[in-house]
């Protein structure tokens, strides 16, 4: 299996089976039209250290069957993640969110799609300063908008 | 257009605020719909909101945490994963910044299941002051759990909301083409429509629909009994993308619209003519030539077709995609038209042929050719079926998940034998099978064929006016099918004692007394008690029975469950409709 190189915006050249860097339609459309020159392949974007975790991902869902009409599978158990993927997700909020924005910019979608239910339950069941305090937010509302948003959308308090 | 009306003012963010369809979709749809979104069509949008005016004056906090460099796109796609609309809100709560991010989900389906919400939603809708354009958010809007007290005046403040791509209003009987009309005037933007069980509406409905509504997709007008041929057929020429069609029991509806329909929307996928007796064989020969996509051909009760409607297909033409075939009732439709038909839809997985009372073995034959694909098929009433074709029939379809043979009164222990081989079955109809006896249903009961089959996959038994059956089958039957949630014993004389029926459900209110001194459905916890009762001398039963009945979902079988959101629900009732229905 030929292996290809990738440089990340550090500078460092990381080596990875083909078939692990087509997980991201971002380089497998690039290799398909460049073709195979052997020369490295700049991802400006994404860190040394992001880089590997992100190609640790690729690496163990490399034998994964391309995802059928992406949406459908999502749509039903939203948040429910994989054994493996949750331990994968596991990593302080730094290195997390730069997962997600780099699994955003080499297009691939199962990792975002795991990043984001990862994210969405770090928020459910959480009251608004809770959720301030687990991503580090300030609260931008008046008292007024505050109680306004509330008042106009009392509907959805409903369970 | 129209981009002026969403109140813009805060002008960072906004990557996309357009209706197109590459925005995630809010998850979890637990709509009533009809409209199941099948493949990518009828996606909705959501889109970034803003703050209207007022509310703009501060700035934002340049310090990033780390979730704070994320983009408003994948705040939105975090935010698109969360089910509860308390959640939602709660984000909305956090900043400005996610606020305007996550409105757009929490609005996009504003949920108004009770009449407080209703109030609730149409308040923040109707405020010219509140802090977002709520009407603008709204891509779906369902009325359908109020049902009755829904009226004209309620749905007032909803006229603004001029981005609604599916409106339902299901059993929202009250309303009128004043009300229905307010909310599609002006509206480019539907999708899907559905005012089944609307009787007050007239053409006056559709007329607005085919003048507002270039982009609509789904359609459901049953029961719209008012409504006549002439706006049906102004549909057909101004929807041209349809692809969902419903117009059962329209009973106006005439060959002249239909026609129209195979020729001017391409893009149909699913029709259903139920009870619209004034079709004629005609338009069922110019839909299938002509719909190169449809997938869903429903046509029960439509009395006048007949085998002409298939025999006058162009010959060599195939119908690859056809997956459902319902001709319940169609009694003209005879062995020939059967056997032209399934030869030319080899990939047929739904076929209903009740009460086609005249097809005989030769048309069962010739659905053996269907083999893997058919999953479920209907031949109650076709009692000339014989044990030879049932035979034939099981031994080639192997992938049955449904079968019934109601009132196919010349089927015997030998059929049901055979049934009893089917590794995927799930549901079986055998009412007023009167020949077969406890000697084949034990073979329900038998212990596992197979290491891919552990357990018996049998949900759904309809057995009532079997007169022979005896607690000497059904015992063993209940016990080694754990995800049994329905048996009808309705009329078998061995079940009517107090005892047994105490698990009964209720007979349905519209009964005789002479029809609730014979009925025996056990269903839900009624057959866990029953089995109970039955063992209680015996053993104890694993406590976790509940869950495995209920947790099989359609997880093992997601192509049956989806193809069709109305099979199940088809299926239930036609089942309650057998056991009412062979009870004279």
């Amino acid at each position: 299996m030929a292996n290809i190189t990738l440089t990340s915006s550090d500078g460092v050249d990381v080596t990875v089976e083909r078939t692990v860097a087509d997980r991201s339609v971002l380089i497998k459309n690039m290799l398909e039209d460049l073709g195979e020159t052997g020369e490295s392949i700049p991802i400006p974007n994404v860190n040394e250290a992001v880089l590997k975790k992100v190609i640790e991902w690729c690496d163990h869902h490399k034998n994964d069957p391309p995802s059928a009409g992406d949406d459908d599978d999502n749509r039903r158990k939203t948040t429910d993640i994989d054994e493996w993927d949750q331990k994968f997700m596991q990593v302080d909020q730094e290195m997390l969110f730069e997962v997600i924005l780099a699994a955003n910019y080499l297009d691939i979608k199962a990792l975002l799609d795991v990043g984001c239910k990862t994210v969405a339950n770090m928020i459910k069941g959480k009251s608004p300063e809770e959720i301030r305090k687990t991503f580090n937010i300030q609260n931008d509302f008046t008292p007024e908008e505050e109680d306004q948003i509330r008042r106009e959308n009392e509907w959805a308090e409903d369970r | 257009m129209s981009r002026q009306r969403s109140g813009a003012r805060l002008p960072s963010e906004a990557p996309s605020e357009t209706s197109s369809s590459t925005s995630p979709e809010r998850a979890a749809d637990d709509d009533t719909d009809f409209f199941m979104p099948l493949a990518n069509d009828s996606q909705s949008s959501i889109g970034v909101a803003n703050f209207r005016e007022l509310h703009t004056q501060n700035n934002r906090p340049a310090a990033l945490s780390p979730i704070g460099r994320l983009p408003p796109e994948l705040l939105i796609a975090i935010f698109s994963k969360l089910v509860s609309p308390a959640d939602m809100l709660n984000c909305m709560l956090v900043s400005r910044r996610w606020a305007s991010n996550c409105v757009g989900i929490l609005w996009h389906r504003p949920s108004c299941n009770n009449w407080n919400n209703l109030k609730s939603v149409a308040a923040s809708v109707g405020n010219p002051d509140s802090l977002f354009l709520y009407a603008d958010l709204i891509k779906r809007l369902n009325l359908s759990a109020l049902t009755n007290d829904v009226s004209d005046g309620t749905v007032v403040p909803f006229a603004q909301c001029k981005r609604v791509e599916r409106l339902t209003l299901t059993n929202c009987s009250e309303l009128s083409d004043k009300g229905v009309s307010d909310l599609v005037e002006g509206n480019r933007h539907l999708q899907a429509l559905d005012v089944s069980g609307l009787g007050h509406l007239t053409d006056h409905t559709l007329y607005t629909v085919s003048r507002n509504c270039p982009r609509l997709q789904g359609l459901n007008i049953t029961s719209c009994a008012k409504i006549t041929d002439d706006a049906i057929f102004v549909v057909s020429q101004s929807c041209r993308q349809i692809k969902r069609l419903k117009l059962n029991s329209v009973a106006n509806i005439t060959d002249r619209s239909i026609l129209s329909f195979a020729e001017n929307c391409p893009a149909i996928l699913e029709i259903d003519l139920h009870d619209c007796k004034l079709i004629t064989s005609p338009s069922i020969t110019a839909l299938l030539s002509t719909l190169r996509h449809l997938r869903e051909l429903r046509l029960a009760h439509c009395t006048e077709i007949g085998d002409s409607a298939f025999l006058n297909l162009p010959e060599h033409l195939t119908f690859d995609s056809l997956r459902i075939l319902d001709l319940t009732a169609c009694e003209r439709v005879k062995d020939d038209a059967v056997v032209r038909i399934i030869g030319a839809a080899p990939r047929l997985r739904n076929l209903v042929l009740a009460k086609c009372r005249f097809i005989t073995d030769r048309s069962v034959q010739a659905i053996c050719k269907l083999g893997k694909n058919l999953h479920y098929v209907h031949l109650g009433h076709c009692s000339n079926i014989t044990d030879t074709a049932v035979m034939q029939l099981i031994k080639a379809c192997n992938r049955i998940r449904y079968i019934d043979l109601a009132c196919c009164n010349r089927l015997t222990d030998i059929s049901v034998r055979q049934l009893a081989s089917l590794p995927k079955l799930r549901r079986i109809g055998l009412v007023k099978c009167q020949a077969i006896t406890d000697d084949s249903i034990r073979a329900f009961a038998l212990p596992p064929r197979s290491s891919h089959q552990p357990i018996s996959n049998l949900e759904r038994v309809h057995l009532s006016y079997c007169t022979q059956l005896t607690m000497q089958s059904i015992q063993p039957l209940i016990n080694n099918c754990p995800r049994l949630t329905h048996l009808s014993l309705t009329g078998v004389p061995d079940f009517l004692n107090t005892a047994l029926t105490a698990f009964c459900r209720e007979a349905p209110e519209e009964f005789t007394q002479q029809q609730r001194d014979v009925f025996c459905v056990f269903s839900g916890e009624g057959v866990i008690r029953l089995r109970d009762y039955l063992n209680q001398d015996i053993s104890v039963i694993p406590d976790d029975r509940e869950a495995t009945m209920f947790d099989d979902g359609e997880e093992h079988d997601e192509d049956a469950g989806r193809m069709t959101g109305l099979m199940d629900a088809t299926g239930i009732n036609d089942e309650d409709y057998i056991d009412v229905e062979t009870f004279q």
